[in-house]
């Protein structure tokens, strides 16, 4: 008798928590479940039809190895390898970094440990890093010749293959612009800063309270948001290198410097609008992708890279997203004002240290294939959603934040500089910008912060 | 013929064992005092000798100064929550109550969930839940995330670490308590000892046991911690929660300067090390037989 009124009680205590479970479930609100079976995974076609590319028959049977640190594209690089592999022979076994891992960890501990991949995709800095120690020299390949812009070299030579361009800015999604205005909103009328804010006070009038999110992550704001204060100084990757050397040397005075000012300005006009403005540093990431598809919010700070989570958040791929500039001042002719950051930033290295020479040839020929072979110009651009930075490659990506780069890209309106900074940049000045973000400090503590990072480093 | 046998044994039983800890424990912890003395930087071939100058470049890392001073404060916090609670709730649970032996299993289960999943979930509980429950019902303790502030940040870190190392305590304590002998309860009980008398003189001296272990247990955990500190607020807001031990990883991995951090990590071994060694010498000998 007692058991059975035990099992009861644990009973009814069980349903209570599931029940209760569910129900923040749904208040919380989950984007889309991935594991839903019902949910049809529509894939791309690759017309495999045509194939010019000449392949040697001599490396068929040669293995390599590919580290990938882009989580998104791991099954669309395992097919791209299956292809390539049914056509060259050679095997390409695709390797994912961990999460947790670094791509810059997982590869040095591979080297130490004497079993180093051929192939890995890393971020510029990284590359950097190893190439002179460790990479096989690329710079006479004949893909080079297609990508000129997008090379990253160390003293001359270059060791990386450029596998994609990445953009950021202000996201926005017209629709509900449109929807709120009650009128086609143009995003060439926006030339300034005093134009965005017009336009944001009129979004706040028709309803939209808050009508921008801005992530508090560390890498948002420490790397993509701070580092245009080094890539604004002339668009220039060389640009963004001199302002680095002269705030190590400590020439530079930031509280002086034009661009730092502008920056703050605009970061402090994204801080009023935000939609977490009550608490910055408790927004979270996830939710901001479900806020901008829903239309609470029309503009999140990010890059084209954020599409996967948008989709999730229920954005299909015939919305319209675009991006707007990160506006510094109300100067129509300044091309931060009319320019999409867009560079590339994840680049294959090759291992020039332990690789045979059939690896390495059987490495180059699938390079090679990406930026040549209809298959592979295809894959790079629809199976694993890139945009490509090789002039050759006719075809457009699909989703519409890529798209949009894409666009700036063609049309010359996308600025191609990237700041090569110290590893930690991000976390470091990232929470300095935490800070700043939250109001705890004033933009004296935080560029005298940012001034002392760069006079520890050496 | 005797000390013939003696070598057999010891190869046959102690030698596999202690070439495993020589091969996973010790001689990594020699090759990691010795990269110390080096400018290695993980990638190179070469490993220059630059004597001391990595612990000098400690002494000038501040942050690190600051997270140990964090790290003391959490420990201080964590380890007498932890045993208090886990003290009490054992004693409540080894009286015979209805349903202890699903309290106990229901008091461990937290502590069967790894660190890194208890911190996402915890994450969701004080970055969503709370904020749900103080939209609707306006308290201002819950009006923010607790993660975006440091002192509450700090508070949720120790609450999140007290609710999952106090199961693994309270069995601990609750078989201590189950080894205590009755007859010298009811002893004391005939003698008239009132029930905090027969807590401060007969159970404490002879729980002394578990306490000595519980105390080390969670004075080490504590001072290593990491994957809660990873996922529940990865050293946020603004690096105000960064523990020691994160602060190493950072140091070593993100800002790559592995001698600094491997320097680091040594500073911090032999702290918790001579405080975990001081902590087991001075409650063994409160230690005393039924």
């Amino acid at each position: 008798m007692k058991r059975k009124v035990m099992t009861r009680v644990i009973a009814s205590a069980l349903t209570v928590v599931f029940m209760a479970s569910t129900l923040t479930g749904c208040r919380f609100g989950f984007a889309s479940d991935p594991d839903d079976p019902n949910e049809v995974e529509e894939k791309i076609p690759i017309d495999t039809s045509t194939d010019t590319f000449e392949y040697d028959p001599a490396l068929s049977g040669t293995s390599i190895t590919l580290l990938n640190s882009k989580a998104e594209i791991q099954v669309a690089l395992e097919e791209m390898a299956a292809e390539f592999e049914k056509k060259s022979g050679v095997h390409v076994e695709v390797m994912p970094v961990t999460d947790g891992d670094s791509p810059y960890t997982k590869v040095v501990s591979l080297y130490n440990s004497g079993n180093p991949p051929t192939l890995s995709i890393l971020d510029t800095t990284d590359v950097i890093a190893l190439a002179e120690e460790k990479a096989e020299d690329l710079t006479a390949e004949p893909w080079t010749a297609e990508a000129q812009e997008y090379l990253t070299e160390v003293n001359g030579k270059v060791y990386s293959f450029p596998l994609c361009i990445e953009g950021r800015g202000l996201i926005y999604n017209k629709t509900v612009i449109e929807e709120a205005l009650g009128e086609t909103f143009d995003v060439s009328a926006i030339k300034t800063q005093d134009d965005f804010v017009a336009l944001l006070d009129r979004l706040v009038a028709a309803g939209i309270e808050k009508p921008i999110s801005m992530a508090k992550e560390d890498w948002s704001l420490g790397a993509h948001q701070l580092q245009y204060i080094y890539e604004t100084y002339d668009g220039t990757s060389e640009g963004a290198q001199t302002v680095i050397e002269q705030l190590k040397s400590g020439e530079l005075d930031l509280d002086s410097y034009q661009r730092m000012t502008e920056f703050l300005n605009m970061f402090d006009i994204l801080k009023k609008y935000n939609v977490a403005k009550g608490d910055p540093l408790g927004a979270d990431y996830d939710e901001m992708a479900i806020d901008l598809a829903d239309g609470k919010t029309a503009f999140w700070f990010n890059g084209n890279w954020a599409w996967p989570n948008l989709e999730e958040a229920g954005a299909k791929t015939t919305d319209e997203y675009g991006f707007l500039p990160y506006f510094l001042n109300n100067d129509e002719n300044d091309f931060a004002n009319q320019m999409i950051q867009g560079s590339p930033s994840k680049q294959v290295m090759m291992d020039g240290q332990m690789a045979s020479e059939q690896q390495k040839a059987a490495a180059k020929e699938f390079l090679n294939w990406i930026v040549y072979s209809e298959i592979g110009q295809q894959m790079l651009v629809k199976s694993c959603s890139l945009i490509p930075p090789f002039k050759n490659n006719p075809y457009e990506p699909q989703d519409p934040l890529s798209r949009d780069i894409y666009q700036h890209v063609q049309d010359g309106t996308a600025f191609n500089a990237s700041a090569i900074v110290p590893n930690d940049h991000w976390s470091i000045l990232g929470a300095a910008m935490q800070k700043y973000l939250a109001d705890r400090c004033d933009r004296a503590e935080l560029t005298e912060s940012i001034e002392e990072y760069w006079k520890q480093q050496k | 013929m005797k000390s013939n046998h003696k070598i057999k044994d010891f190869g046959i039983f102690a030698l596999p064992g202690m070439f495993c800890f020589f091969a996973v424990v010790i001689i990594p912890f020699i090759y990691g005092v010795y990269l110390t003395l080096t400018d290695w930087n993980g990638v190179s071939q070469t490993k220059n000798f630059i004597g001391l100058a990595n612990f000098a470049g400690v002494m000038q890392d501040k942050q690190f100064w600051s997270s140990l001073l964090l790290t003391f404060k959490y420990v201080i916090v964590v380890v007498i929550l932890v045993n208090v609670i886990a003290f009490g709730i054992a004693y409540l649970l080894t009286r015979g109550i209805k349903g202890q032996n699903f309290f106990r299993a229901g008091f461990f289960t937290p502590n069967l969930i790894g660190g890194i999943v208890l911190g996402y979930i915890w994450q969701f509980v004080f970055s969503r839940v709370f904020v749900g429950i103080g939209e609707s019902t306006g308290w201002s303790l819950f009006e923010t995330s607790w993660l975006s502030d440091p002192n509450k940040a700090f508070a949720a870190l120790v609450l999140v670490s007290v609710w999952q190392l106090s199961g693994y305590m309270i069995l601990i304590y609750v078989a201590g308590f189950m080894g205590l002998s009755e007859d010298v309860m009811e002893a004391a009980s005939i003698d008239g000892a009132s029930g905090f008398a027969k807590l401060k003189n007969i159970i404490l001296p002879l729980m002394m046991s578990s306490i000595t272990i519980c105390l080390f247990l969670t004075l080490s955990r504590a001072f290593m911690v990491y994957d809660v500190n990873l996922s529940l607020t990865s050293g946020g807001p603004y690096g105000s929660t960064e523990m020691a031990a994160m602060h190493v990883y950072e140091k070593a991995f993100t800002s790559r300067q592995f001698g600094v951090g491997q320097a680091e990590a040594f500073i911090l071994f032999i702290v918790v090390a001579c405080i975990s060694g001081l902590q087991v010498y001075l409650t063994k000998k409160q230690e005393v037989e039924a």
